[in-house]
């Protein structure tokens, strides 16, 4: 059986990150869906047990993908550049309304090389983090290109979409101003939710993986309870008594962890 | 939070807390490398690839590799087959393998420890028509080389990647080989969530404390992640029911030639059923180790072809399975021979069958069925036949069908080996034989004749219903590889046992009182007796608490700082030997 430790102190959520700019953001609304809200209090196991979402980061090559996650996840900067070969991963454990949520953070490499293979990782994602360098104004130009290409394996009608500008250390305000008009410009053409951030300093890296997570849980938890509405009308469930004691073990087990 | 463990930073450790860091490090904790192999109009089939290209087989071991990864028939495996395949090192090579990995090794059931000898091959062999080729036919195989006998582990991820390397070529490979780099190693009694091309295989690694039978891996996860994340119930158990169905009749008589360590040659028309079949035999006896050599998959190129099916010398103790038809020739001379036809529909109710006599297995179309002439000691369980075909009637799922169906093996198996494990317990000397100042006691020596003197009374009829010669089973069993292997490992535990057990009574005497009464000589003496004892326990990792080696090792400076200043430097730095 597996003991998950408790989720860290600073993972846990109770109430809805807001978004960067209101001018391009996925919605508005200050804190969750109410019908969300109401499942976690009641704690229905089954619709609302613990679940996993699949988050990919895309990107041109050294935009600052992988140290945007390694700053979040374990907290560090490393200034030294190390190309990423085919995909790292991470998994960041969080606690959502009290429900326990965790993120698979799929971090692709921007090499031409690798581009061939990606689509292998694109699958099943629940949100596409597109990631632009803030000081290279053509990595912002490639980003529709990636969300093309992540988009071919996934359904862009349940996909959640995020457009990151990385390294804002690196550029003065006023430089900054001027490559966010852009930015929020491309954010609202493809329909993502735009964020502005610096590894280097920190700086929103924590606040945006919150935003992630929280609205890509409140997605999943209202795709499931649509799902299980749906099912109820006229699915009947058949238990058949003698096969019953061939699964006692196993049906044993499941109780004990969803206690 | 650490990538891939659920605790932490401690999963980029080693148990002993040194990080594992070394690039590839991780990587060779779970795969030799993975090959593949192509087949070139002149050379025939070869390696094409290697990753890591670091990574080294001899020239036998890829010839090995190379036939053992395609199939050796005209079978027509048309589109993709999965299969296992495991074959001798090569003499004289290094142990490969980072040497805190053997630690790791140590807390794993014995079925699941590294194989000292053997690597395993996982194939995903794929073969289609391709008019663009000028054999007509694409034919490749991907291969996972290992020294883990992980297979339903092994076989997901094989399955993961090479269909995706066949369309994408090596990026593929080379990000996957990045993905198992960071993998944490396989420590006993972990939770893993491994990342492999995009899914999350979550696995727990058994331990040797865990209690045969059970399942320890529970999925909370929800069905509607399967495409990002599979959870295996099992890393090693194949599927016994549907490799055991074309011959279930014959269950009971399969378990015993196995326990025996007889020669049993499987003979299938394909080798994912060959190699199924066969790890399906050997995990049969389950807990027991299965200790001859076995051969998921063997072709006559192997290089041990001659050696074992020489006519000269009786057939050894292993289990083949073969597809070549020119094995029916070659080893027509085999004591017990399972022959698999094609696969039946499923639903189809098998009719009762006989053990079919050697004598009519010459030609090569013989029927499929058992062959031989071996009489079982023990009666027929005839209702856990009943019990399956009831399911099979019943449409009873195949998961529910190979439950049972290990559950009946698990239970004979356990009849079986308590009576022995009993008995053995019993030839550990007494605690109060055990003193601080002498070497501990050997245990008794195994008595055949004590031994079966315990059955009367304390024999399998405690625990299974079965009736028949058990006496004569046992006295088979015990001239066999596989009582030997458990009897070796058994002693071995008890050596170590009593070792601790003396390290113990060491810890407990006051060993300044001893210094004071004896000369400086004796103290020296026992100095270096003790710091060799403590080096002993902490190699071969006797079961002595950390508390206790603290203890003795503190007891030790104490000596130490008694004795004159001159003698003190030099014992603080000699290394035990």
């Amino acid at each position: 059986m597996s003991v998950l430790p408790p989720v860290r102190r600073d993972r846990i959520v109770a109430d809805l990150p807001q978004c960067f700019k209101k001018e391009a953001c996925l919605h508005t609304r200050d804190s969750f869906h109410s019908k969300v809200t109401s499942a976690c209090k009641q704690q229905r196991t089954g619709t609302v047990g613990f679940r996993i979402s699949k988050v990919i980061v895309v990107g041109d090559l050294s935009v600052g993908k992988t140290c945007m996650i390694n700053r979040f996840c374990k907290d560090v900067f490393d200034k030294n550049y190390k190309a990423t070969i085919g995909v790292d991963f991470e998994m960041e454990r969080f606690e959502i309304l009290g429900v326990p949520f965790s993120l698979q953070l799929w971090d692709t490499a921007g090499q031409e090389r690798f581009k061939c293979i990606a689509s292998t990782y694109y699958r099943g994602a629940q949100a596409i983090i597109v990631t632009f360098d803030l000081s290279n104004i053509s990595s912002l130009e490639h980003t529709k290109q990636w969300l093309q290409d992540a988009l071919k394996e996934n359904d862009p009608s349940s996909v959640l979409l995020f457009l990151v500008g990385s390294k804002k250390d690196l550029i003065s305000p006023s430089q900054y101003a001027l490559m966010e008009q852009d930015a929020i410009k491309v954010a609202k053409e493809m329909q993502a939710e735009y964020w502005s951030v610096s590894s280097l300093t920190g700086e929103n890296v924590k606040e945006f993986f919150f935003r992630v997570a929280s609205l890509t849980f409140e997605a999943s938890v209202l795709a499931e309870l649509e799902k299980t509405n749906a099912r109820k009308i006229g699915e009947v469930v058949r238990i058949n008594s003698n096969d019953r004691n061939l699964y006692q073990s196993s049906k044993k087990n499941k109780q004990k962890c969803c206690q | 939070m650490s990538a891939l463990g659920m605790e932490g930073s401690e999963e980029a450790q080693t148990p002993s807390g040194e990080a594992l860091s070394l690039p590839w490090d991780r990587f060779s904790s779970w795969l030799h490398c993975i090959c593949v192999v192509g087949f070139d109009l002149e050379l025939g089939q070869t390696v094409e690839a290697m990753y890591p290209s670091h990574a080294k087989l001899t020239d036998k071991e890829k010839t090995s590799i190379c036939y053992l990864s395609f199939p050796d028939s005209n079978s027509g495996c048309l589109g993709d087959t999965q299969f296992c395949f495991r074959f001798r090192q090569s003499t004289g090579r290094k142990s490969s393998l980072h040497c805190v990995l053997d630690q790791v090794d140590r807390d794993s059931p014995v079925y699941l420890k590294k194989d000292p000898s053997c690597f395993y091959g996982y194939v995903y062999f794929r073969q289609v028509r391709d008019k663009t080729l000028k054999r007509g036919y694409f034919q490749k195989s991907l291969v996972l080389i290992s020294k883990l006998p992980y297979i339903n582990f092994f076989h997901t991820v094989v399955k993961q990647i090479a269909p995706e390397y066949f369309e994408r070529n090596d990026p593929c490979l080379e990000a996957a080989c990045s993905d198992i780099d960071r993998w944490p190693a396989p420590v006993p009694g972990k939770t893993l969530h491994l990342p492999i091309m995009g899914l999350v295989v979550k696995v727990r690694i058994p331990t040797k404390h865990d209690k045969p039978g059970t399942t320890q891996l529970v999925d909370m996860t929800q069905q509607t992640d399967a495409h990002i994340s599979v959870a295996l119930p099992t890393i090693h158990e194949v599927d016994l029911f549907r490799c055991f169905s074309p011959v279930f009749f014959h269950i009971q008589l399969l378990w015993e030639l196995v326990l025996l360590g007889e020669p049993l040659v499987v003979m299938a028309p394909s080798p994912s059923q060959s190699s199924e079949t066969v790890l399906a035999l050997v995990g049969c006896i389950s807990p027991l180790k299965y200790c001859s050599d076995f051969r998921p998959y063997f072709t006559i190129h192997d290089s041990e072809f001659k050696e074992y099916t020489t006519r000269t010398q009786a057939p050894p103790s292993v289990i083949f399975g073969v597809t070549n038809p020119f094995f029916a020739k070659t080893l027509q001379h085999w004591p017990h021979i399972i022959r698999i036809g094609d696969v039946k529909l499923a639903g189809d109710v098998p009719k009762q069958v006989k053990v079919k006599k050697l004598k009519t297995l010459k030609t090569l179309d013989s029927k499929p069925g058992v062959y031989s002439s071996y009489k079982p000691y023990l009666n027929k369980d005839e209702e856990i036949i009943k019990q399956l075909q009831k399911g099979i009637q019943q449409k009873r799922p195949t998961e529910a069908q190979n439950a049972i169906l290990r559950r009946h093996f698990l239970e004979l198996t356990q009849s079986f080996i308590i009576p022995l494990e009993r008995y053995v317990a019993s030839l550990m000397p007494l605690l109060k034989s055990i003193s601080a100042w002498k070497s501990p006691p050997q245990p008794k020596p195994f008595s055949q004749e004590e031994f079966m003197k315990t059955l009367e009374k304390t024999g399998p009829q405690l625990t299974s219903r079965l009736k028949g010669d058990w006496i004569g089973l046992y006295r088979h069993f015990l001239r066999s590889p596989n009582f030997d292997g458990w009897f070796r490992s058994r002693r071995k535990e008890m050596m170590q046992k009593l070792e601790a057990l003396q390290l113990e009574a060491l810890c407990n005497e006051d060993l300044l009182i001893w210094v004071q009464k004896h000369t400086e000589v004796e103290s020296v003496d026992l100095v270096l007796k003790l710091k060799n004892k403590l080096a002993f326990a902490q190699r071969e990792h006797l079961p002595v608490g950390v508390d206790t080696l603290q203890k003795l090792q503190g007891q030790v400076d104490t000596i130490i700082q008694e004795l004159p200043e001159d003698l003190r430097e030099i014992l603080l730095k000699t290394n035990s030997s």
